[in-house]
């Protein structure tokens, strides 16, 4: 059962539960119909795929294949690619025949919100369908590619290995194919599977995403930005963060030897005098060996670990997008004439580090709408469903006054709200929205507006730049009148023709007006003036 | 063209001409300087018209106001204005006589253009008359010339008849020769030549009818008149006929209207000129004209002024009329004028409150007509029983 050490992969594998459980609780996964059921997939092997480029320093090539299986309509098969680390032949088994098999114990900011990933996804494909998973992969060091078709052993939580053979690798490909048919129901998922894909896009400008759907129907999303987001880095719990399960394990699995030891090494933002002074008020013994705590005892240290004032955590193993690529996936996909980004610094709930990061883009291509378009994200995935739950939506349509920022509704206004965190406070177990964590709430507030005032400073520099330009083409219309009419007063009777002529004017009146404008030239009045009828 | 009238008509031409295209020459200036062309205009406001006691007169005041073109909330009426301008002018050299309805439709035209966004709009030179107008006024006291003077017509609504015979054009009118009609007032009086008249007073009537009746009953061969209707409000061309009779015929001027608040304002547009085109007033106004009746003294009678009058109870209950609301509300807006406060006029005014009834001239000629030209005009005008 123990850990196991692999260059290619860092997270450390475990086999914990029966995969009966899940199926029978399918909604807690989100498979509950078959509609949810072809989302979910798509959304777990996408994350995968992600999770195995960006988290590594690879620029993603994602491909998403939706196919439909002729003499039975309901049978959907989902092809997902990826040019990722790929996955060493030995653990691709128990990674797609066996539910949380996961690093439950090491803390990262990944996408999967499950910890059932794509397991998930071939065991209701087995039991709506009776396919195996067909997986493809070979690590960047290999010289052999490794194809496999799996099912999962429904009791005993097992893999059973169908089929399995390795070709030699003659062209550098590495990643990861993995192909799941399952029963699901494309014109009632369609549009969330769109939207989803769309999103991801957004949030993920440096993937290059190619999608097709069962009707045949190609989109490519180019990368648009060749900058990845910083790798999430495993960090150590916070004594805030910890459950009673967690510290248990901790304690169980740790090398140290005394409690000052322990709590050095097993937790963040403790050092030796902070340790020191968390013993002395939690009235323990320095050199107590962990090991030997009772099970009382390790509740009661779990208690105090969360009453006693530790510093906050830092923050810095989280992974957000960054300003850049935040602009880059909104300027992309939305075709805006502004687009703003702010990515605040870590702060902290509960011992749980996160970061708010928020887009704002105004105009162009987006559409008119009631109420800011709100793109909500939780490490980097989409949240599509219970919109109107998320702290995200409160903040937005109840704390911020959009008028106070030059924004009368409807107007064409979309702001993108990413959270990251080792632990996100989702509300409810469809983990759609995020729950209204006062910590979590302000700083979405702080950086909406602090996004707001540069959409501010922008929407009123282009109103002086418009009422300007409004102001130059009401002059310059009335020329060629004023001009003409002036040359006809000129009209002397004994010459027999005006002393002004007309262009001279026309042309005087423009520069006049141009000087006067300073800001706004007008280089010829057929800019302004079709035609005088 | 030729003969005395023409010479008159085309000096009129090249004098105005002449005017307009000096006043009008700054602009072209201030644009070739690089300066933004400002046109400085008396200011045709309520607040800018001031009752000149003295000279009885109501003026236009001192206050300019500036219009110029890189103004964007100027710049429409610049340009309205420097193309009335030129239409006018046009006009003038080509010996042409348009009406202000005329030089409406002339300067009417379409500007198609790219606004900000780059959409494709239209906008009118002037959508209504009442704008051209506007700018035909703001051109008369920029250039301090008349629109008569600028050979511009209106419509003719004042009617003359008397022993008088006058040039017009090439021809000579005997004004005594017109059978049942009358010679309508010229919209350019100015250019009427007054051969020989015959006559001891000129009477102006408001109504139409009234004066009708005066004139198929030989009121003025009778009374040595001129008789004149300015059939309601007067136009320019009546006001400017009337104060030539009374300036170079020396004649003096007495003036019949309706018993009510709009008859009298009707006499003092004659006399002191009108609010609206005050600046008119130095050559259109009569200060000497007189107010001959209807008043409230001579329906009521006035025991402090002594006098009795013209109509008895019964007479009263069958003519006099319920004033309206609207009757109401202007005579309070006569009594907060300047040249209404006077002690006489108040007596007029608060009559007229305190009864709220009003009389219409024709009234009178109910009473007879015989009573109205043979006892209350005549009499009046012996006994100097005028409002002056």
């Amino acid at each position: 059962m123990g850990a196991v050490a692999e260059v290619a992969t860092v997270e450390k594998f475990k086999a914990i539960s029966p995969a009966e459980f899940f199926f029978r609780n399918k909604e807690i996964a989100g498979f509950q119909n078959p509609a949810r059921a072809l989302y979910q997939t798509i959304r777990e092997l996408v994350e995968n795929a992600l999770d195995a480029t960006d988290a590594h320093g690879i620029l993603p090539n994602v491909k998403v294949m939706i196919d439909q299986d002729p003499s039975r309509p309901m049978f959907y098969t989902i092809t997902v690619e990826d040019n990722g680390i790929g996955i060493p032949p030995q653990y691709v088994p128990r990674a797609f025949g066996q539910l949380l098999f996961s690093s439950k114990y090491v803390l990262r900011q990944t996408r999967g919100t499950f910890g059932l990933g794509a397991k998930m996804a071939v065991l209701y494909g087995q039991i709506t369908t009776g396919k195996p998973v067909e997986v493809v992969s070979s690590t960047i060091n290999s010289n052999r590619i490794y194809i496999f078709r799996i099912l999962i052993d429904v009791k005993t939580n097992k893999p059973i290995i169908l089929h399995q053979e390795s070709v030699r690798k003659n062209n550098g490909w590495h990643g990861t194919i993995v192909k799941v048919t399952i029963e699901g129901d494309w014109s009632r998922a369609k549009s969330r599977i769109y939207e989803y894909i769309r999103r991801t896009a957004i949030i993920a400008p440096y993937a290059e995403i190619l999608f097709k759907d069962p009707e045949g129907n190609y989109l490519i999303f180019k990368r648009s930005i060749t900058m990845l987001p910083k790798p999430p880095r495993v960090t150590k719990y916070h004594p805030h963060g910890i459950d009673l399960e967690v510290l248990k394990s901790l304690v169980q699995e740790t090398k140290a030897t005394t409690l000052l030891e322990f709590l050095k090494t097993e937790f963040s933002s403790v050092g030796e005098a902070t340790a020191k002074a968390f013993l002395k008020f939690a009235n323990l013994p320095l050199d107590k060996d962990p090991k030997h705590l009772t099970r009382q005892e390790i509740e009661y240290l779990a208690r105090m670990l969360r009453e006693f004032k530790f510093k906050n955590p830092k923050g810095t193993h989280l992974s957000p997008l960054g300003k850049e690529i935040i602009i880059a996936g909104l300027k992309s996909i939305l075709k805006p004439e502004f687009v703003t980004a702010i990515s605040r610094r870590p702060s902290a709930y509960q011992g749980h580090a996160f970061i708010v990061e928020v887009g704002i883009a105004y105009g162009g291509a987006i559409p008119y709408s009631e109420s800011p378009i709100l793109l909500r994200f939780a490490n980097k995935i989409p949240l599509l469903y219970d919109e109107k739950s998320d702290v995200s939506w409160k903040v937005l349509t109840e704390r911020i006054n959009w008028s106070a920022y030059g924004i009368s509704f409807p107007a064409p206004l979309a702001v993108l709200v990413h959270i990251c965190s080792t632990k996100i406070p989702y509300k409810g177990a469809g983990k759609e929205s995020i729950a209204e964590v006062p910590q979590i709430e302000s700083e979405v507030e702080l950086a909406v507006r602090e996004a707001a005032r540069e959409l501010r400073s922008y929407i009123i520099k282009k109103r002086k730049e418009e009422e300007l330009a409004r102001k130059a083409v009401n002059i310059a219309k009335y020329i060629p009148d004023v001009a003409r009419s002036l040359t006809k007063l000129a009209f002397d009777l004994k010459v027999g023709k005006s002393l002004i002529d007309y262009e001279l004017l026309t042309q005087a009146l423009l520069k006049g007006l141009n000087r006067r404008l300073k800001d706004y030239i007008i280089k010829s009045l057929d800019e302004v003036v079709v035609s005088i009828e | 063209m030729s003969g005395v009238s023409s010479e008159i008509d085309v000096k009129a031409r090249l004098r105005a001409a002449e005017i307009l295209r000096e006043r009008f020459k700054t602009l072209i200036n201030q644009i070739l300087k690089g300066e933004n062309p400002t046109l400085i205009i008396p200011k045709r406001t309520l607040s800018n018209t001031i009752y000149d006691e003295k000279r009885k007169l109501l003026l236009l005041g001192s206050d300019t106001l500036e219009r110029s073109f890189y103004d964007v909330r100027e710049a429409k009426k610049f340009m309205q204005t420097v193309l009335m301008a030129s239409l006018i002018y046009e006009a003038l050299i080509n010996n042409e006589y348009p009406t202000i309805r005329d030089l409406y439709y002339r300067g009417k035209h379409s500007i198609r253009f790219r606004d900000f966004k780059g959409r494709i709009k239209e906008e009118n030179t002037w959508d209504e008359q009442r704008e051209s107008d506007s700018v035909i006024r703001d051109i008369e006291v920029f250039t301090n010339l008349l629109r008569e003077e600028m050979l511009i017509l209106s419509k003719e609504k004042g009617k003359v008849v008397g022993n008088m015979r006058i040039r017009s054009g090439d021809d000579v009118i005997d004004l005594s020769k017109m059978g049942h009609g009358a010679y309508a007032i010229e919209p350019t009086p100015d250019l009427i030549e007054f051969i020989d008249v015959d006559a001891e007073f000129v009477l102006v009537v408001e109504k139409d009818a009234v004066f009708q009746q005066l004139h198929r009953a030989g009121f003025w061969r009778k009374y040595k008149a001129i008789l004149i209707t300015s059939a309601g409000q007067p136009d320019r061309a009546t006001r400017r006929f009337v104060r030539r009779l009374n300036d170079e015929l020396k004649l003096p001027i007495y003036i019949l209207t309706d018993a009510d608040p709009y008859g009298w304002y009707i006499y003092s547009v004659f006399r002191i000129g009108s609010i609206t085109l005050s600046y008119e007033s130095e050559r259109l106004a009569t200060p000497e004209a007189k107010f001959l009746g209807v008043s409230m003294v001579d329906i009521y009678g006035h025991k402090k002024l002594r006098k009795k009058p013209y109509l008895n109870e019964a007479e009263r209950r069958n003519y006099v009329i319920k004033a309206k609301p609207t009757d109401i509300k202007r005579a309070k807006e006569l009594m907060s004028y300047k040249w209404f406060q006077t002690p006489r006029w108040r007596i007029e005014l608060e009559i007229f409150l305190s009864k709220k009834s009003k009389l219409e001239i024709e009234a009178l000629t109910s009473k007879g007509l015989k009573f109205l030209m043979d006892t209350y005009i005549p009499g009046k005008i012996q006994t100097k029983d005028w409002i002056g």
